[in-house]
């Protein structure tokens, strides 16, 4: 079971994800709206895993996850992108990022994907 | 013809008999004692272990096939590749995305599409994969980016077991073009032409997330009755079904009776 931050800018999508990686016995430790927010917090927080939306207002999902990369090559980050945006995985794959979740998900397969992702 | 053990359903029950397998046709020994080509197929379905196989001709005869997967993965190939079908050469990526979670291994495959009156059937050397044409959730036509080039694809999304799996198909625009309107025309009937509100889409959403009745009304501060109100909605859109019933009880005097005298400390 991981600690995890949880970065959207949607409340819908966060509150979601909360009650789906609750359900799975993980530690919501934070939540964040937007890629500055996410990059702050996880310093503060230093998560196991951060899931962390792709589309963000001021700093995106991979300029922030580039950002906690750099500061720990080690972080464990899944991205979330809409459907159509799976392009932007490309970009996420150079960028560090350890697992990909489309929108709309459904919780077993999203609990799965943080467990291979929290035990890689 | 080699001839192979398999069991046929004959008047209502499952009869040991021999299936004899060819190049251009397929035989079923007695009671059934009928060869049929593979081009007279019509359609193709499985289930575990079996397949059913329709045949046209003056009146569609359905035959039920069950024997061991090796037996039932060469003659789906020989049915699939020369039935009668609308039939491309493409290549396609199943699955591409199973619960929302990209598979990260997926890649694709060379092959074979047949669109059968009940599904379309993917095969490669590899692989044959049946996506019943019941179980589609939506098609659209998108681009997809494929070795540095942004192509044309048909991503279709369809249910197995109850999980929301993307599937792709990649060929040239114009065949791409005809097995987008013929799979839109196959699928009609699931076709979405309601605008739900707000609220009742959320609502969706969750369900879709797979959070049940009292994650969704505490996520969206809803009332049971309210939900009610809702489920109701996508229900009479044809959007939901009832899984099940959820009962809330009232203790009867027996059973206060008993919560009562199950607390009283053993001294009384």
């Amino acid at each position: 079971m991981g600690r995890i931050l949880i970065v959207d800018d949607t409340m819908f999508m966060r509150t979601l994800l909360k009650n789906i990686l609750f359900s799975g016995g993980h530690d919501i430790v934070g939540e964040a709206a937007d890629g500055a927010e996410a990059v702050a917090k996880y310093q503060e927080l230093k998560p196991d895993l951060v899931t962390m939306d792709i589309v963000m207002p001021k700093v995106n999902g991979i300029e922030a996850l580039k950002a906690i990369r750099a500061t720990d090559p080690s972080a464990k980050v899944i991205m979330c992108t809409a459907v159509g945006q799976e392009q932007m995985v490309k970009l996420a794959v150079k960028s560090g990022a350890k697992g990909y979740i489309v929108k709309p998900f459904q919780a077993p397969k999203v609990l799965e994907e943080v467990k291979n992702v929290l035990s890689a | 013809m080699k001839m192979v053990p398999a069991k046929v359903e004959h008047e209502g029950r499952w009869v040991p008999t021999k299936v004899g397998i060819a190049e251009d046709r397929f035989r079923i020994e007695a009671p059934v004692d009928r060869e049929i080509p593979y081009r007279s197929v019509v359609d193709l379905e499985e289930k575990k272990n079996q397949i059913i196989v329709a045949v046209g001709g003056d009146g569609e005869t359905v035959y039920q096939i069950a024997s061991v997967e090796k037996v039932l993965t060469v003659l789906k190939k020989f049915i699939i590749t020369q039935a009668s079908a609308y039939r491309l050469n493409a290549f396609f990526m199943s699955p591409a995305i199973r619960g929302g979670v990209l598979i990260q291994d997926a890649r694709w495959e060379k092959g074979a599409i047949a669109v059968m009156k009940t599904g379309i059937w993917f095969v490669s050397q590899e692989k044959q994969v049946c996506i019943p044409l019941d179980e589609v959730a939506s098609i659209e036509l998108t681009s997809r980016e494929i070795q540095g080039k942004d192509l044309d694809v048909v991503k279709i999304d369809h249910l197995v077991e109850n999980e929301v799996v993307t599937s792709f198909v990649l060929c040239p625009l114009t065949t791409l073009q005809v097995l987008y309107n013929f799979l839109k025309e196959a699928t009609s009937d699931t076709e979405v032409s309601e605008d739900l509100d707000p609220m009742t889409g959320q609502v969706a959403m969750l369900v879709y997330s797979g959070m049940d009745s009292s994650a969704i009304e505490n996520m969206l501060k809803l009332s049971h009755r309210d939900l009610d109100t809702i489920y109701d909605k996508l229900i009479s859109t044809g959007m939901a079904e009832v899984l099940y019933v959820r009962k809330e009880v009232q203790l009867t005097p027996k059973g206060v009776r008993y919560i009562s005298e199950s607390l009283k400390s053993p001294m009384e």
